[in-house]
Parts: structure tokens; C-alpha cells; sequence
């Protein structure tokens, strides 16, 4: 047997003293990864502190911006009427990004954290993983690799970074709200996430026993349009090969303001500043997609499985744009 | 020769006697079974593919929480193979000896009181393992070939002569990867000794060869061991074989003197119950410039295990699918350090037809002739093997019906022609010629006194449908109303049946619940014979009508009377009969018994710039002989159509180099979810077939089979790209 203790916190400040104290111990939301995890014995945590009751859940509305509890689960959050409304790149993510029992389950900060999606992480009679045991070398980079990353990888990692929301939060220049021993403090999500570089065991700027308890999003401006595409093999249940989520504000065929994030094919959910430099000011057309798409994929590192996605990301961002453009070919 | 009756092509759809079970989720599956005292086995799995065990250490797993037991090679007695069957043997049983064979393949097995303390402790056994170089890939040089496996080979005319005077040539190479049969169920098994008797509750499609693998293995008489499995989650061929942890759960339950249960792991169901082999065929077409064809080559190497067989004749079909007087096939097997091999949904056929039929579509397009007409011009008439009339076919019938149906006349052949918004269009098409494959069969009937009937076989319902149109076949040959008939199956204490496999059962079968069923109308006749109170006094079998349960002269309806009055005024509580059916003999019968036939026509969508391929349609147009239940027949088909879709857009079993299987799981084996399946239209057609009195022909597997190759060619419609190696996925298309 696997045992470990089970605490239920009563407040956040209970909660984040018990993590903590404890070095092995692990908060537990939804649990709809970390159980799997520990039930495949992919992580061992001897305490999880249930967090599901903390009053950190709901939706609230203030100064252009739309204030999320960690603790909202994907549903609430894709019916919101302010989502349904103004942020159809969020609740596309959000629809996409698991069935709806999943949904129901899964929380916002739970799917900010969730872990990689990579067969070899994921199966612990698989010695080389640097992301699970540092140091032990990457299988992945050495066998069947189709599902996994082209940017911000290197021979470490090439795992990549599954949830659709976070593309989609960081192309809003989301927030999120992080409380711990030493207080509470805002990260933009733009820097909250790390490449694999070296260290692929590292996946974010978390300190043990720092709680996301919420994120604010940025309400676009009332003339942007914005799209999430998720793009895979089979129409649903799946996670993308690649996607976009692309934010644009347009007037008279030229591009004022643009966000465009890329997901599915890399170690974090991608934020493409080069891109958006090339959109902003220049003509909504074909040539400028093309042009934004190939500064999106600038930099990226293959192996033989993942070559195809440098083409597709770019496509899917071309169509991405497209699509909140209206532009046709 | 039987005469065949005169009776719809089309039997009533009624709905399925065990849906309400099985939705309110009261049918017991093997997984649900639990007796008193049962305890759990856990296995550990090879984690290399080749070499030997250098030692197993077990100290840790024995003093775990729960541990009874935790069993390796040194403690396993030797045991026998089972026995020979129509798809061969059961693979050898398992710890038998130190050496490993494939990644996956258990070493060793850890029974504990609860399945979590089973679990936990078979991972604390600690494995070393003295590695060799293992051959895992199909072009490995080294791997041992096994040419001819099962003498199917075909050799007709002179294909070399042929193709050097051809007016056109296709030649190409076709390639199928490893596919996973994963039926919903995950195996389970419990294992119950009683003294010398043995109950084993299993995922099988068998009951009756695992009962008798069971007797040989373990040294017992048929009559002391029982196999039940009365609902099966699935199974696509995965429940043909006693596999070797199913022997090793009955073992632990001998050693630890308590029943032990073993629910597979998804992971498991990767390694220790079969897949579809991978597949690497060379196909080569010859013509005349009509389009008639002069010459067919086939040739498919398929990977083998080390120490199994699997009947797996890829290549073998392509030599009677079409007339053509000079043809070639060759199958081969290679001997591989993976997992064993094993019958999935039209095992060699849905791989083999891929070939056959893409080659056939390249054809029609360096012919610039339409895939149908092709099709047409090269329809065997009579057997092209043995020149034999067939028993019943309408493959023309299927071309004719299907195409009508799916609006083939709509398709402009110019690739890339068809076009909506994003998406480029494509039409395709594949015909299917699917073997025949008959079994014996029995069955035993029952009326009772109260008017009711109780059928029965060793036969299983794998979700095919069995229980529902074998209540209905002795319910019409009884003339007893369907609520007052039961039919039960799925133990192998019931008169024996053949698997649900090969597409044979419902034949087989249908006939003997009809014998079983006639032999009972006619001890009524015989108690009647001389009985001055019955009206049916010396009648005839042929001159009784049974209906509503009353039996009554065929030109008199007024006179007759109930089984129930005969078997009260004779005081009899029941009478019973038993019933067979022995398939038709092919070398007397004077006709080549015949398999299903199919016309597959698929409308794809693939993204124009994204390469995102979507099958929007599909008219599947099958002559099934006499179809007995409309409903479960169509679902059938449609699921064997899923089941293509997943072949020829998603499914494909990873193994790395190592031979360990790198997506083992249902989120990383993708298979088709319901926003995968577009509309699936299917259309009956022909006659009944004449060789069995039924007229029946299976159903089960030609559904798959065609799907795959009119994926491809609706695909190379849509954009002009061949893609000769499944699964189709966006990155070939970008």
C-alpha cells in the first residue's frame, strides 16, 4: 500500500502552514491528475491537504477585469455570463479542454498546475526521466516523440505542457494570486511558467507550499475579437497537437492591437511577442499571418516525431487569425 | 443439400432481451464477479524484451501488508499446454522457466487480501534481469521467418508472364501498424477450487475450449471443471485464447486454498491478451487497358511471437476476391520478442483488404476508369479458386445499392475537385469479400408444462447481440411468444458451442437452436401420436403449424392444441431435446460456401490547410445472407465500421525499441469518440445463403473490413496524396 494522510484545512492560512511543514505533502483539489499520478506511482505524497472547501471559489467582476477563485472548477467558469460574452477564447479552452465530467471536477488553479501528459513521465518502469527522477536522462527524446514539444525543449524535456486554459490566460496577461509563508504576492502568468531548459522538474515559480488562490483576467477591449483552435487527430478527448488562441483588435483592415499564445507544442503555454510585434500596425492579411506565424516557431528544437508540428503550429495560428479577422485567402 | 425457407431476407429488430440489465447496470461482467472469500492477484511484468531472470527478490512484496503469496518461477510446477483448437493452441502457460520473450510478459504474480495490497506489494518485487539483444522490429534481418504458416499460399497461372505483357501496372507497399483490441471490459477472472472441482469466471468468448485448456492444463476431467461467462465486456477476439495469466490466477488459487480474482490493468490489456499484428505487404496489379485484370500479386510478412502461433493469412483473401487467372500470394510470419499476436475484429482481413483495395483504387486511377465500374469489370462471378458457384453472393448488388444510396454518381473523379469552405472533399470506396468459416454447434430446448421455454448453449454474447436472436430463433421455430422463451448462454456445463468469432457463431448456432427447437415440436407429434384425445393425432411434422404457443394442423387451423395441455395431459413437467449443426462440407456440397460481402462507401473531409482528416459519412451496403435480426445486425455493422474508422484515421499501438508499449492507455491509444463517427447508413441486401438451412452468414467482422482503404481513397479524392500507411493522420497531410 501507498498510505498517506489526509487533512482537510480549514482556512488558507491553515493550509499553507501544513504544506509548509511538510516537505511530502501535496494539496489536493480536483484531483483529477494528482490521483491518477499517485495511483500510477508517478508522484508519493505522504500528506494531501484538501483544499477543496477554502472559500476561494466564485466569480467576480471589477475595474476591466474578471476575478477568478482557484477554486472555480472549469464549468463554472466556461458558463460564466461575462465568459460566454466577452471571452470566447477562454471558454473555447475551457470547452475543449475536457468533458464535461472533467470540468466539474477540474479546478482553474488545478489546471494551471497540471502536470505533463508525456508517456514516459507518466509510467514509472521508465528509469529515464529527468522530469520525475533529475539527471536520469529523457526517453522520450529517444523513442516515439509525436505528442511532444518543439519549443522551449532541449534533449532534457521535451514534454509538453497540456492545458488549453493557459494558452489562453496568457494571451490575456492573466494574473495569478499566490499566497505563502512569506505572504502573498502576483505573478503575471506570462512569467509564471518555466521552459524545461535544465531543469525540467521545475515547472513553475511556486515555492513549496505556495497556494494559487485565484487569477484576474483582463477584460480585452470591446473591439477585440478573440479565438482559441485546438487542432488533433481525433474531434474531441484529446490533447492538442497543437493549438492557438489569438486575441485581435482591428480597424479598416489594419491590426491595432494583437495576443497570440501558442499551445501543444511547447514545454509552457506560449506567449509569442515577435509575432504580435509583426501584427501590430501591419495589414490583416494572409502575407502578415504567415509572416506573425513564422516568428512564432522561431527557435524551435525537433526530433524526428515532432518535426511536422513547427508546419502545424504555424498553420493553426494562420487559421486562428483568420478566423477572428475574417480575412479569407 | 438443406432446402432453404422462404422467409423475410430480414428478420424483426427487436430490441436486445438484456438492455435493461445492462443499462441499469445488473448484468453481472467477469470484473463484477465477487464470491465469499476471494482473494486478489497482481502481476509483475517483464520490464525487458529478451534474456533471462537473474534473480527475483520477493522478501519485501512477502512481508507487505495483506501478502499470502507471491509467486515466481521457482515455485510454478510444470504444466502442459492446452489443447489444439480450429485457431490453435492456448498459448504455453506461464513461469514456466527463467527466459523472457517480450516486454510485458509476467514474471510473476503477488495474491494479497485486497486489491490495492496487491497492487502495492507486486511493485515492490524486485526484478533483475540478465538482458539480450532483443528483435522487436519487423525488418530485423535476424528475426526467423516462418513462410506458408497455415498452406494458404495461392498460386494461379503466371503472374511473372502476366505483368511483363500488362497494359498497365500499380505496384506498391502497403503498411499496417500494431493495433490494440481494447474492449471496454478490462479481463477479469476468478478462480474457485472445491475440493478436485474447478469454477472459473472469465472474460472469454470460449467456454468451451477454456474448459477443456483448463482440464489438460490442470490435469482434471472436462466434467470437473465449470466455465462461466454468462456477460462479456467486449472482447474483439481478446476472449478466443486462455491466456497465461488466466492460468496463473486458477494456479495461485490452487496454492493459497481461497478463490482468487485478477482484474487486468488497462496497461495489461496491452501486453497480455493479443493484438493485431502489424503488417508489411507488397501488392502488384496488372491490366488491360479495359480494365480487366490480368495479374495479382500479394505478399505480407506479419510479426509472430516467439512461442505462439496466430492464424493471421493476410494476403490469402486477394487470390478470390476478384477473377483474374494469374495470381500470386505469400504469407509470412516473423519471429519477434513482442507480445502475442492474436485475432482482432477481421484478423488478416482488415489489414489484407487495405492493400487489396487501395491497390485496386490506384488502378482505377491510372485506368482513369471509375472504382465501381473497376470493380465491376473483375466481379467472380463463381469461385475463383475452385470455379464453384458460390452459396449466395450480391457483391454486385452491394456496388449497385451502396453507390445508389451514397450518391456516388455526385463524385467528380479529379482529385481535389470537391470542395466546401475549409475543407477539401473526397469520396471513396472499397469492396469487401469476407471468408467463410463454419463450426459445429449444439444446442438444448426445453418447453415446460406452463407453456414457457428455456434454449440453451454454451455460446457467448460479446455484445453481439446472441442472447436477443437466439431468444428469437426459438421463439419462431418453437412458436412459443418471445416473452415466454428464455435463452441462456455463456457456461460450459451447456451443450457446447463454438467461439463468437470468425463471423461463424449465429450460423452455427441458429442451426442448432433450430434442430434443438424442431426436435421438441416433434416429441410432441411422437406423444401424440396414438393419443385418441389429441387433434393432432398422427400428424406430421410438416403438417403442424405452432403458433402462440398452440400447435394446429397446417390446413385445420381450428384444430389443434397447447403445448401445455399435451405435457399436462401426458403428465409431464417438460421435455427437452438436444440439437447440432455440423458446418457444410465443402468437398461434397458442390458450391464454394461463401462469407459476407461489402461495399464500403466513405465521405472524408480533410482540413485544406491543417490536414485534419474527418470521416463525415459512411453507406455500408453488406450481403450477411438472411439478416435474423435487423437491428442487432445493423448495429454490428456499425460498429465494426468504429472500429474501421479507428483503423484507418487513429489507432496504432507505440512500441519503442525496447518493446516496451509507450501508450498503453485509453488517453494515449486513441480509438474513435462519438464526435468521430458521422452517419452511418446500412443497407441489406442479397438472399439467404444456401448452405446452411438458416441462411445465414456472419455478420460480426465485415463491418471493419473496407473501411480503411475508402478512408484512403476518399482521402487521395479529397487531395491528390496516397497514403499507403495507416493510421492516415494530419502530419502525412500537411
Amino acid at each position: 500500500m501507498l498510505p498517506f494522510d489526509y487533512v482537510r484545512a480549514a482556512d488558507v492560512d491553515e493550509a499553507v502552514n501544513l504544506l509548509a511543514a511538510d516537505p511530502s505533502a501535496s494539496y489536493l483539489a480536483g484531483g483529477t491528475t494528482q490521483l491518477d499520478l499517485m495511483k500510477d506511482g508517478v508522484l508519493g505524497p505522504e500528506r494531501l491537504v484538501d483544499i477543496t472547501r477554502l472559500p476561494l471559489r466564485g466569480i467576480t467582476r471589477s475595474d476591466g477585469a474578471l476575478h477568478v477563485g482557484a477554486l472555480t472548477t472549469m464549468e463554472e467558469l466556461a458558463a460564466d455570463s461575462a465568459v460566454e460574452r466577452a471571452l470566447p477564447i477562454v471558454r473555447q479552452a475551457l470547452l475543449l479542454g475536457a468533458s464535461t465530467q472533467l470540468r466539474n471536477m477540474a479546478t482553474v488553479g488545478g489546471n494551471l498546475l497540471q502536470r505533463a501528459r508525456c508517456r514516459y513521465f507518466r509510467d514509472p518502469t521508465v528509469p529515464e526521466c529527468n522530469k520525475r527522477d533529475p539527471g536520469s536522462g529523457c526517453a522520450a527524446v529517444e523513442h516515439s516523440a509525436r505528442m511532444h514539444a518543439v519549443l522551449g525543449v532541449s534533449e532534457k524535456c521535451i514534454a509538453v505542457h497540456a492545458s488549453d486554459l493557459a494558452v489562453a490566460l496568457v494571451a490575456l496577461d492573466a494574473t495569478v494570486h499566490l499566497q505563502g509563508i512569506p505572504g502573498r504576492r502576483s505573478v503575471p502568468l506570462t512569467q509564471f511558467y518555466r521552459e524545461s531548459g535544465a531543469s525540467p522538474d521545475v515547472e513553475n515559480v511556486l515555492v513549496h507550499g505556495e497556494l494559487i488562490t485565484g487569477v484576474t483576467i483582463p477584460m480585452p477591449p470591446a473591439a477585440a475579437a478573440s479565438h482559441y483552435l485546438k487542432v488533433r487527430d481525433r474531434a474531441s478527448y484529446e490533447f492538442a497537437l497543437a493549438s492557438a488562441g489569438v486575441v485581435l483588435v482591428t480597424r479598416e483592415g489594419t491590426v491595432e492591437q494583437a495576443r497570440v499564445a501558442l499551445g501543444g507544442v511547447a514545454s509552457k503555454p506560449w506567449r509569442c511577442l515577435e509575432a504580435e510585434q509583426i501584427l501590430t500596425g501591419s495589414p490583416a492579411t494572409e502575407e502578415t499571418f504567415r509572416e506573425a506565424a513564422s516568428a512564432s516557431v522561431q527557435g524551435a528544437w525537433t526530433v524526428p516525431g515532432t518535426a511536422f508540428k513547427v508546419e502545424l503550429a504555424q498553420r493553426t495560428l494562420v487559421r486562428a487569425l483568420r478566423t477572428v479577422s475574417g480575412v479569407t485567402p | 443439400m438443406s432446402v432453404v425457407e422462404t422467409a423475410p431476407l430480414v428478420g424483426a429488430g427487436i430490441d436486445r432481451v438484456d438492455g435493461a440489465l445492462k443499462t441499469a447496470g445488473a448484468a453481472a461482467y467477469p470484473s463484477d464477479v465477487n464470491v465469499p472469500g476471494q482473494v486478489y492477484g497482481a502481476l509483475v511484468q517483464s520490464t525487458v524484451a529478451s534474456g533471462r531472470i537473474r534473480s527475483v527478490d520477493t522478501l519485501a512484496a512477502e512481508a507487505a501488508p495483506g501478502v499470502l503469496r507471491v509467486i515466481t518461477h521457482h515455485v510454478t510446477p510444470r504444466l502442459p499446454d492446452g489443447p489444439m483448437t480450429a485457431l490453435g493452441a492456448s498459448p504455453p502457460a506461464p513461469l514456466q522457466d527463467d527466459r523472457i520473450l517480450h516486454h510485458g510478459q509476467h514474471v510473476a504474480m503477488v495474491v494479497a487480501e485486497t486489491p490495492e495490497e496487491a497492487a502495492a506489494a507486486a511493485r515492490m518485487v524486485a526484478v533483475e534481469y540478465a538482458a539480450d539483444d532483443a528483435l522487436t522490429g519487423l525488418g530485423d534481418a535476424r528475426a526467423e521467418l516462418v513462410e506458408n504458416p497455415w498452406g494458404l499460399d495461392s498460386d494461379r497461372g503466371s503472374v511473372a508472364e502476366a505483368l511483363a505483357t500488362a497494359d498497365v501496372k500499380v505496384s506498391a507497399t502497403y503498411t499496417t501498424p500494431d493495433n490494440t483490441n481494447n474492449p471496454l471490459g478490462l479481463f477479469a477472472t476468478v478462480a474457485v477450487w472445491e475440493g478436485g472441482k474447478l469454477t472459473v469466471h472469465d472474460t472469454t468468448q470460449w467456454p468451451s475450449m477454456a474448459r477443456a485448456t483448463f482440464a489438460k492444463v490442470f490435469g482434471l476431467p472436462e466434467t470437473s471443471v465449470r466455465v462461466l461467462a454468462p456477460y462479456v465486456g467486449g472482447a474483439f477476439g481478446n476472449g478466443l485464447r486462455v491466456w497465461p495469466h488466466v492460468i496463473l490466477t486458477v494456479l495461485a488459487a490452487r496454492l493459497v486454498k481461497r478463490p482468487v480474482k485478477v482484474v487486468l490493468t488497462r496497461p495489461q490489456m496491452f501486453t497480455s491478451i493479443g493484438h493485431r499484428p502489424s503488417s508489411v505487404q507488397h501488392l502488384t496489379l496488372g491490366a488491360d487497358r479495359s480494365g480487366t485484370l490480368t495479374a495479382v500479386e500479394h505478399r505480407a510478412t506479419s510479426p509472430v511471437a516467439m512461442e505462439d502461433d496466430d492464424y493471421e493469412p493476410v494476403a490469402a483473401s486477394s487470390a478470390v476476391s476478384y477473377a483474374c487467372a494469374n495470381v500470386l500470394t505469400r504469407d509470412t510470419q516473423a519471429r519477434l520478442h513482442i507480445p502475442d499476436p492474436t485475432s482482432m475484429r477481421a484478423p488478416a482481413e482488415a489489414q489484407g483488404n487495405f492493400a487489396l483495395e487501395s491497390a485496386l483504387d490506384e488502378l482505377a486511377v491510372a485506368l482513369r476508369l471509375d472504382p465501381v465500374e473497376l470493380r465491376l469489370r473483375n466481379y467472380a462471378e463463381n469461385h475463383p479458386g475452385n470455379g464453384l458457384p458460390w452459396t449466395s453472393k450480391a457483391l454486385k448488388e452491394c456496388y449497385l445499392a451502396g453507390a445508389e444510396r451514397f450518391g456516388w454518381s455526385r463524385r467528380d473523379p479529379e482529385p481535389r475537385s470537391m470542395r466546401d469552405g475549409d475543407w477539401l472533399v473526397g469520396y471513396g470506396m472499397a469492396g469487401v469479400t469476407y471468408p467463410w468459416y463454419a463450426q459445429p454447434c449444439n444446442a438444448r430446448a426445453t418447453v415446460r408444462r406452463d407453456g414457457s421455454a428455456f434454449v440453451r448453449s454454451a455460446a457467448t454474447d460479446i455484445g453481439t447481440g446472441t442472447y436477443t436472436v437466439m431468444t428469437q430463433v426459438s421463439a419462431d421455430t418453437l412458436g412459443i411468444p418471445l416473452g415466454r422463451v428464455r435463452f441462456d448462454l455463456g457456461d460450459s456445463d451447456m451443450p457446447a458451442a463454438p467461439q463468437a468469432g470468425g463471423s461463424g457463431l449465429t450460423g452455427a448456432l441458429a442451426t442448432a437452436v433450430r434442430d434443438a427447437c424442431e426436435r421438441v415440436v416433434q416429441q410432441v407429434l411422437d406423444l401424440v401420436r396414438e393419443d385418441g384425445e389429441s387433434p393432432l393425432r398422427g400428424c406430421r411434422r410438416e403438417e403442424v403449424t405452432v403458433v402462440d404457443g398452440r400447435l394446429h394442423r397446417r390446413d385445420r387451423p381450428a384444430e389443434g392444441e397447447s403445448y401445455a395441455d399435451v405435457l399436462d395431459r401426458h403428465g409431464k413437467e417438460e421435455l427437452t431435446a438436444d440439437g447440432t449443426s455440423t458446418p457444410a462440407d465443402p468437398s461434397t456440397l458442390g458450391m464454394a460456401p461463401a462469407g459476407a460481402f461489402g461495399a464500403k462507401f466513405v465521405e472524408v473531409r480533410v482540413d485544406a490547410d491543417l490536414g485534419v482528416v474527418r470521416v463525415a459519412r459512411v453507406v455500408s451496403a453488406i450481403d450477411g445472407g438472411r439478416i435474423l435480426n435487423e437491428k442487432t445486425a445493423r448495429s454490428q455493422i456499425i460498429g465494426g465500421t468504429v472500429g474501421g474508422i479507428g483503423q484507418a484515421l487513429f489507432e496504432e499501438t507505440a512500441t519503442d525499441r525496447t518493446g516496451r508499449i509507450a501508450n498503453a492507455t485509453l488517453g494515449d491509444y486513441l480509438v474513435p469518440v462519438n464526435a468521430d463517427v458521422g452517419d452511418m447508413d446500412v443497407v441489406f441486401v442479397g438472399e439467404p445463403d444456401r448452405a446452411t438451412p438458416a441462411g445465414t452468414k456472419g455478420v460480426g467482422e465485415i463491418g471493419l473490413v473496407g473501411i480503411a482503404a475508402a478512408v484512403a481513397n476518399a482521402v487521395h479524392h479529397a487531395t491528390g496524396k496516397r497514403v499507403r500507411s495507416l493510421p492516415i493522420t494530419l502530419d502525412d497531410l500537411l
